[in-house]
């Protein structure tokens, strides 16, 4: 009887953990998926902290910001407008157009906020939409 | 220390995955592609552990007990002395041998008419041909050495000089 009931708790904790894992992976696959759409606006303000650790000496803070942004526009479909403006202490300012929509905004966090470029470290402070006039 | 190293592997492998999910939900694929590498190499050695302690636990079990062992070469039956019979005097008996040499005759006849019957099988017409025009040669002739009387009359006769005469003569030991 024991056994029984053993088998019995084992099989429900099998079919759980399958359910689970199917879950899992199903709303992984949702978080991922690119799902484009039309939105307004004039564009995409951008605000990043910066930090280096350990870089080319030639290289400075400025020149590998900008390289990693123009790095991550290629994965969506605005690009940077204007110079990227330093504001100091490692904080940079900068305009995306067209604007972004949820899943490129998405998307460019994570590419800007990912290790894409050696000794560089970039957190997303502000990432919206400039809403029109 | 052994109970430190399985939590610091459980606990590698669970951050690990949690910072690879998380990775991937925010689209950071260099991240998750590292956290996911992590994963991996807590697995193997988590896995490396799990094998290693099984094969310790199956040597354990399997561990040589001396004092087992001196309790059973003490209770062990003494060996039977199957050739005993080699020792036993022989004198005005006949004792297994006989059994032995009769047997060994059968067995050596034996493996004698085997080889006899593959050698006899073994000789080949090529070879029996040639020894024939070997023998030929010191053979008898076919008529024998005496003339029949047709034969020698035959040789008297006029025309017996004749050359196909002559070869119908040969066999027959022209002189």
């Amino acid at each position: 009887m024991r056994i029984r009931k053993k088998v019995v708790f084992e099989v429900l904790l099998g079919i759980v953990g399958l359910a689970v894992g199917i879950v899992g992976v199903l709303a992984l696959r949702e978080a991922t998926l690119s799902t484009h759409e039309k939105v307004g606006g004039r564009g995409t303000k951008l605000v990043v902290d910066a930090d280096t650790k350990g870089g080319e000496e030639g290289q400075t803070l400025e020149e590998m910001v900008e390289a990693q942004l123009n790095t991550c526009r290629l994965e969506v479909s605005s690009d940077v407008v204007g110079e990227l403006e330093a504001l100091g202490d490692g904080r940079f300012r900068t305009t995306l157009e067209p604007t972004l929509d949820e899943t490129n905004e998405r998307q460019f966090r994570g590419c800007v906020e990912d290790w894409v470029i050696d000794h560089l470290k970039v957190d997303v402070v502000d990432l919206h939409s400039i809403p029109e006039r | 220390m052994k109970t430190i190293a399985w939590l610091a592997g459980i606990g590698t492998l669970l951050a690990g995955t949690f910072y690879m999910i998380v990775s991937l939900n925010r689209w950071e694929w260099n991240r998750a592609l590292f956290f996911g590498l992590i994963v991996v190499i807590a697995e193997v050695a988590l896995a490396t552990g799990l094998v290693l302690r099984r094969l310790a636990r199956m040597e354990h079990k399997l561990r040589f007990d001396p004092q087992i062992a001196e309790i059973l070469r003490e209770t062990r039956p003494p060996s039977r002395d199957r050739f005993a019979w080699l020792r036993e005097t022989t004198t005005g008996r006949t004792n297994v041998f006989i059994t032995f040499v009769v047997a060994g005759g059968v067995i050596i006849s034996g493996i004698a008419w085997v080889v006899d019957r593959i050698a006899s099988k073994t000789s080949s017409p090529a070879g029996e041909e040639r020894l024939v025009r070997q023998l030929a040669e010191i053979s008898y002739p076919s008529g024998g050495l005496l003339l029949d009387d047709v034969t020698v009359l035959a040789q008297e006769v006029p025309g017996a000089s004749d050359e196909q005469i002559r070869q119908l003569l040969r066999r027959g030991g022209y002189r």
